[in-house]
């Protein structure tokens, strides 16, 4: 009987593991020639940057209402439900590493690309040679958070609920949902161990893959790295400007060539050539835009006209739930800000601590905490209750967050801390600047680039914390996690109760907000950062 | 009587600029009316002030960037894109950290009709002409500056280009490397080994210049033009501390002026 319940749990981890670590190689195969196809063409590259800037601010839960009606409605059957989670999954891992991967690929120095020119290679042989290595530190970069952010959603990937149905398909999240439903305690821990040894397994693989990626790809020629993002591209756009052949036309070419009869084309059949190739990467840019309609519009028609009036009517109490929640993010984030600072730094110096903090802050992020927060709850809340009384529900919302969401600030400080110049170093010792002195004048402008990044991790992360606690029926027994008043909880309660309009209503208020937010607020700050804290373009290597 | 027949439409030329006028895309103007000739058996360096656009004119003699008016020459064919028969080596220093020496040479021929064992011998054996025989396994983390900079050299020599286009490929090494790669590179060069026809070089070294060309280009004004042409016709080897070279050199110096903008 134990036995038949741990090599259920372990099949369940499997697949979970299976799930996620699958998902997050089918995202970077797909962003190697997404982030190629952004390259070589400028209207490609608007639309999916500008999608991936939108999508990786808008947390999962915004996909939820899209995935009840194009997966669960739809397609249907275990079919539709595991296509689903999958979804829900991808939408978790694949944002970052699509912006990693396109980061890198617009930051390889020119002279390689020219090598690669010279030697007339075509598409396959330039990204095999030359842009899948050159991004290889970067997604491995990317990868923590990836698996941290698959592994965090799913318990309400792989088991959901749509009114009086239960959808839900085989992972470790299901069959731990099972467990605690049946409040079976030995299975509950036994998954909890097992996920564990899972989770601990792939931090120490993906922590040995991650030096011999920096021992392996990093640069160490003295060929300049451009800017992050769509700058400083005049140059580059123009060595760029040769496309690439394929393997039949490249084998024409080399007899043509052998001949000696080539340099037969002109600028004008180039040009050609180079425009039919333009006009595919917009053609696939335009399928992506039409795909993403198909799904708003699969949304809307989804509502009925007379329900329209009732969407409208509850939007201020909406945003006034919206408000709420990021008072919730504010707090989250000024927690997470402060701890990360001081503990971030102090790692950061101390080789010893950070030697044996840092994986088990690695290995503690890539638990879910969804998994283990009930138990949390069982063990402390009668305590937690005693103290803060009304407040308790409040109390494990933000908790939840932060320990969701911690990770990213105190991650990209932590990296910021260590990526400082050793003549800044220098400077703050020679100057014999005291520890506020030397945060305040040094430490936290020099690492502003990499704070901003962690902040707006941070914050897009805190809503998943805000999504999965501001409404948690049966945390355990009958206790229930419940606030007064957010838009997560609403759209939570909406889904739950079937009313598919009002969570995909809410799912919208909330996207366009973050979207415009993040366009006012991050980016600005993004820029700031570049404009003037960058210390070095080395800063971008990093 | 057939020996006194003479084609005049014979030349000598292996690469050949005519004309050129270049824009960025700014507007900014950056050359108009250049004309370089780099004749067979000849090493021809470009010189001039900082900024001037001599690596730029580099890259369009590569085929890498396309002039807005004029045409590049290769063989007496005009040069539309990058191609292997021009070599580009380029001022600082590119290799590939995740192939080892022998993997980085073999790079320049892997779009080529070649087996494995024949692009192994033809990199071993660039790797040999620059002193880096037994060094085939070495990535480039594991090698010095000089080191690296003869890899991508092997590189660019393992494509059996007729033309090497080097943008300043020794600024990056401390003086005794880079005079003893110097050397070397000239002996390799014109060693009639390999179908290299003639090298053209950017440097801001004007020893450098004058220790290695048979022709100088000085480029100046803004937009740039070619506002000289010297012919170096010193003895090989030259020594750089005899006082004739100094001589040379101290004309040289005269040419490089600050660029002025043309009204």
């Amino acid at each position: 009987m134990v036995m038949a319940a741990i090599t259920l749990i372990t099949l369940a981890v499997l697949a979970t593991v299976a799930r996620v670590i699958g998902l997050i190689i089918l995202s970077i195969i797909a962003g190697w020639f997404l982030a190629y196809a952004s390259i070589k063409s400028k209207f490609f590259e608007n639309i999916y940057i500008i999608l991936i800037e939108i999508f990786e601010s808008v947390p999962v839960i915004t996909f939820f209402p899209i995935v009840l009606v194009i997966f669960i409605t739809r397609i249907g059957g275990p079919l539709g439900v595991e296509l689903a989670a999958d979804f829900l999954v991808l939408t978790a891992v694949v944002w970052n590493i699509w912006m990693g991967e396109y980061q890198a690929f617009k930051t390889v120095p020119r002279e390689m690309v020219e090598v690669v020119e010279n030697s007339r290679f075509g598409l396959f042989s330039k990204l095999r040679y030359l842009y899948i290595p050159f991004s290889v530190p970067r997604i491995t970069a990317n990868l923590f958070p990836s698996i941290s952010d698959g592994f965090f959603y799913i318990t309400v990937s792989e088991v959901f609920e749509v009114g009086v149905h239960t959808y839900q398909t085989f992972g470790i999240g299901s069959v731990l949902d099972t467990f605690v439903a049946d409040g079976q305690l030995f299975n509950i821990e036994m998954a909890l161990l097992i996920m564990g040894i899972a989770i601990v397994a792939i931090i120490v693989i993906l922590r040995e893959f991650s030096k011999y990626a920096v021992g392996r790809y990093t640069l160490d020629t003295d060929a300049p790295v451009m800017k992050r993002g769509r700058l400083n591209l005049r140059e580059t756009a123009r060595v760029f400007a040769v496309l690439s052949k394929n393997p039949l036309t490249r084998l024409a070419r080399y007899y043509k060539y052998r001949e000696g009869d080539n340099h037969e084309e002109t600028y004008e059949k180039k040009e050609r050539k180079q425009k039919r190739y333009r006009y595919v990467y917009a053609a696939a840019g335009i399928i992506i835009l039409v795909a993403i309609l198909y799904g708003a519009v699969s949304l809307i028609t989804s509502v009925k006209l007379s329900e329209w009036g009732i969407l409208i009517g509850k939007t201020p109490s909406l945003l006034t739930g919206l408000g709420y929640d990021y008072l919730r993010v504010a707090t989250i984030l000024v927690i997470s800000m402060a701890i990360a600072i001081f503990l971030g730094y102090y790692l950061a110096v101390n080789r010893r601590a950070e030697k044996y903090w840092i994986p088990i802050i690695q290995s503690l992020s890539a638990y879910p905490a969804p998994i283990y927060f009930p138990f949390l709850f069982i063990l402390t809340e009668p305590f937690i209750f005693g103290i803060f009384g009304v407040f308790t529900n409040e109390l494990y919302v933000l908790s939840l967050g932060f320990i969701s969401t911690f990770y990213y600030v105190f991650y990209s400080f932590w990296m910021g801390v260590k990526a400082m110049p050793a003549e800044y170093w220098e400077i703050t010792r020679n100057l014999k600047l005291g520890y506020f002195r030397k945060m305040r004048k040094v430490v936290i402008p020099s690492t502003f680039p990499y704070l901003i990044s962690g902040i707006s991790s941070t914050i897009n992360s805190a809503w998943g914390g805000l999504m999965i606690g501001e409404y948690w029926p049966d945390i355990y027994g009958t206790h229930s996690l419940t606030v007064h008043s957010g838009l997560m909880k609403t759209i939570d309660v909406a889904t739950a109760t079937g009313d598919i309009a009002l969570a995909a209503w809410g799912s919208l208020i909330f996207g366009i907000i973050v979207a415009v937010y993040s366009v006012l607020f991050t980016r600005r700050m993004m820029d700031l950062a570049q404009k003037k804290y960058v210390a070095e373009e080395g800063v971008y290597s990093a | 009587m057939e020996a006194e027949i003479k084609n005049e439409n014979v030349s000598n030329s292996v690469l050949e600029a005519d004309g050129i006028y270049f824009s960025y895309d700014n507007g900014y103007d950056v050359f108009e009316n250049i004309n370089i000739r780099a004749d067979s058996g000849k090493f021809v360096a470009i010189i001039g002030p900082s900024g001037i656009g001599k690596s730029t004119l580099l890259r369009i003699l590569g085929g890498f960037l396309k002039p807005d008016k004029g045409i590049v020459k290769l063989l007496g064919k005009t040069l539309y894109e990058p191609t292997p028969e021009v070599a580009l080596i380029h001022q600082s220093i590119v290799t590939f950290p995740w192939m080892d020496a022998q993997e980085n040479v073999m790079l320049s021929m892997k779009a080529k009709d070649m087996s494995r064992d024949e692009m192994e011998s033809k990199a071993k054996e660039a790797l040999s002409r620059v002193g880096l025989d037994g060094f085939e396994d070495l990535y480039p983390k594991e090698m010095s500056g000089g080191m690296r900079q003869r890899v991508a050299i092997a590189r660019a020599f393992a494509a059996d280009p007729y033309v090497f286009l080097m943008d300043e490929p020794f600024a990056h090494l401390d003086e005794l490397t880079a005079e003893g790669l110097r050397q070397d590179i000239y002996n390799i060069l014109f060693s009639g080994e390999t179908p290299l026809k003639s090298v053209i070089m950017v440097s801001h070294n004007l020893t450098e210049v004058l220790e290695l060309a048979d022709e100088i280009y000085i480029l100046n004004n803004i937009p740039a033009t070619v506002v000289g042409r010297v012919e170096v016709t010193m003895p090989r080897p030259r020594n750089p501390r005899s006082d004739n070279f100094n001589a040379n050199l101290d004309a040289l110096y005269s040419y490089l002026t600050p660029p002025r903008k043309k009204k």
